[in-house]
């Protein structure tokens, strides 16, 4: 039977069943855990600053003359801090509903964009730009600027998802095996086109690549926000259209159509903006992974797997968590600071382990 | 009305179904019958728009090739032999998806109390809060009608008949729930709708068809009403198996006929 503890609070007015009054309740916690992070995130560093007097400065209103704040903590706040922050929100929530939405398409809740060779066709992109920006593919970073970082990581990762899809997906119907095995391989071929590119490029770069791949949020500028955010944000913004076809299609893709769901467009949609969107978070910070599986799965168990919350509440607790996890990477080691990929990789990968431990008489490879 | 004509279809080069023709009238359940591999669900699915076929399927006079899903979602409601589920969804969840792109045809504000109404009609009153995936097989299987049901709930919706397809509806469930599900149907036709249901059993299909279309080797072999249709010749031409119809058995063979039921 499903919890009743918190419908039973709320009367006999909740249908049995019906997890949608709890569902609402968790999201708005989330809203307030992912305040408190970004607050936290915000206040907290290697530096003394005091985020606390930005926010008093902007409450009161003060001219910078008399301010709270002196002009290095300011800029500490404004352009290092801050920016990290919104970074950390927007991969965060990326990824987080990008697993949802992979998982609701190949209806199965161990699909996540990094375990199944998405990530790694999003890095071939952006390593290539990275790599050969400067030679082969001048014309490309010339006409896009800094766009073609992101531009490449997303069409790497759709035309990883793109084949996997085809391969797995025979008759509507996706074989989990196929699905997993098709990932390992397309992650293999892509990893070993961008060991060809590593092999390429030179010292500078090397170190540069060696770091973004673990994956951090170290580097977020107001510029990459501008370059990535709006696409990002896009992704984002059509997934709730997806929500209720994603809830159909569980049923099957044949049961999806006879109710009414486009299924076509619906997989297409699904991705393309789940391409963009991990494109997008790769080019900036590298490969973060376990977000996306651990989230969602979590969700879950709290609310049920009804996409019209499951997404947003994936989002915010998505969000939440890549602050925290990055929170811990800037302190633990600090002034120094661990690429966040460790830290996500090291708290998900026993989860990942756990989950198959659980449903171990369910998962039918 | 559901019209098809000359429908065939081919999966991977072979011939499954191969030029039927079939009506399907609103007030009226049509039954198709015949051996396993006959080509039933494949012409099922062709009516569904879930294969590609040759022919013409019209539904209420509109052809079902230029029906966008959400139309044809309005027009039928699709029950298939089997549905597995990927996601721990509460029974009510499941029921609730019929409602997810169709029209059930109450007021709007009706259509939250639906998912309690379909399940108690399917006589799973008090499942709404179980999992979906730890039902017994027949369970799933009312499940899914009553998820079925909320998507044609009024079996005329402007002044249209909407139709059930059902593929073996009740091929896992007891005698009780065999006989509520075929009265469940019933009632669908006899206030305005249509069915097409896809059966196994001879004395059911007697009892509730009023118009049987037979299938042999993916062709149309008889149709007509069960009087005319079942006969000692047909059964043994179709089905491969020498039968009598109507003739009781032994006088101490118990047997037992769902038209006995009171």
């Amino acid at each position: 039977m499903v919890d009743q503890s918190i419908a039973g609070a709320a009367g006999k007015l909740v249908a049995e069943g019906d997890r949608s009054g709890r569902a609402r309740l968790v999201i708005l916690l989330l809203c307030l855990v992912l305040a408190l992070s970004m607050f936290l995130s915000l206040t907290s560093g290697a530096s003394d600053a005091s985020a606390v007097g930005v926010i008093r400065d902007w409450l009161t209103g003060v001219v910078p003359a008399n301010a709270a704040l002196g002009a290095r903590d300011r800029l500490i706040v404004y352009d290092i801090r801050m920016p990290r922050v919104l970074l950390g929100v927007l991969i965060g929530a990326a990824l987080a509903v990008s697993g949802a939405v992979m998982q609701g398409l190949f209806r199965n809740p161990l699909a996540d964009p990094g375990l199944i060779g998405v990530s790694a066709g999003s890095s071939l992109g952006a390593v290539a730009v990275i790599v050969l920006g400067t030679s082969w593919l001048a014309p490309l970073t010339l006409a896009l600027g800094s766009m073609a970082l992101p531009i490449a990581a997303f069409c790497g990762g759709l035309a990883v998802t793109l084949v996997l899809y085809r391969v797995a997906t025979r008759q509507g119907r996706t074989s989990v095996a196929t699905m997993l095995l098709a990932g390992i391989a397309l992650a293999a071929l892509a990893m070993a086109l961008t060991g060809i590119l590593i092999f390429m490029a030179d010292d500078r770069q090397l170190r540069d690549l060696t770091f973004w791949q673990l994956g951090s949020l170290g580097g977020a500028t107001w510029p990459k926000i501008a370059s990535v955010g709006p696409i990002i944000v896009l992704a984002l913004a059509a997934m709730p259209f997806m929500a209720r076809g994603l809830n159909a299609l569980a049923l099957g893709e044949a049961t999806a159509g006879h109710l009414g769901i486009p299924v076509q467009r619906l997989k297409y949609t699904a991705i393309v903006s789940v391409s963009a969107a991990v494109g997008a978070s790769v080019a900036v910070s590298g490969g973060i992974g376990f977000v996306g599986i651990v989230v969602p799965h979590l969700l879950r168990l709290l609310i049920g797997p009804d996409n019209r919350y499951l997404l947003p509440a994936s989002a915010l607790l998505g969000a939440s968590m890549l602050l925290l996890a990055d929170a811990v990477a800037r302190v633990i080691v600090a002034p120094a600071e661990l690429p966040i990929g460790i830290v996500t990789a090291i708290a998900g990968a026993p989860f990942f382990l756990w989950i198959l431990l659980r449903k171990r008489g369910v998962i039918d490879l | 009305m559901i019209e098809a004509r000359d429908v065939s279809v081919a999966i991977g080069g072979k011939r499954i179904v191969t030029d039927v023709d079939f009506t399907a009238r609103p007030g009226e359940i049509a039954a198709i019958v015949g051996p396993n591999g006959s080509g039933k669900t494949t012409f099922l699915k062709a009516l569904s728009g879930d294969l590609p076929f040759s022919g013409t399927v019209d539904i209420n006079g509109r052809d079902l090739a230029a029906m966008k899903p959400v139309e044809a979602a309005t027009a039928r409601a699709v029950l298939p032999q089997a549905t597995t589920l990927s996601f721990p969804f509460t029974v009510r969840e499941v029921v609730r998806l019929g409602l997810v792109g169709g029209r059930s045809g109450v007021l709007p504000g009706e259509n939250e109390r639906l998912p309690e109404r379909a399940l108690a009609r399917v006589d799973l009153d008090g499942f709404a809060g179980r999992f979906y995936q730890e039902l017994s097989g027949g369970e799933q299987q009312r499940v899914q009608l009553a998820r079925v049901l909320c998507q044609v709930w009024a079996p005329v919706l402007d002044g249209k008949p909407r139709y059930l397809f059902l593929d073996e509806p009740v091929s896992s469930l007891d005698i009780k729930h065999q006989l509520i599900i075929m009265n469940i149907a019933r009632d669908f036709a006899r206030r305005g709708g249509g069915v097409i249901a896809i059966l196994h059993d001879l004395n059911l299909t007697a009892m509730y068809a009023d118009r049987v279309f037979v299938m042999h080797r993916g062709r149309l072999a008889a149709d007509g009403s069960p009087q005319e249709v079942l006969s000692d010749d047909l059964i043994e031409k179709v089905f491969d198996c020498r039968l009598r119809v109507g003739v009781l058995p032994a006088a101490n063979m118990p047997f037992v006929l769902p038209q006995s039921a009171v």
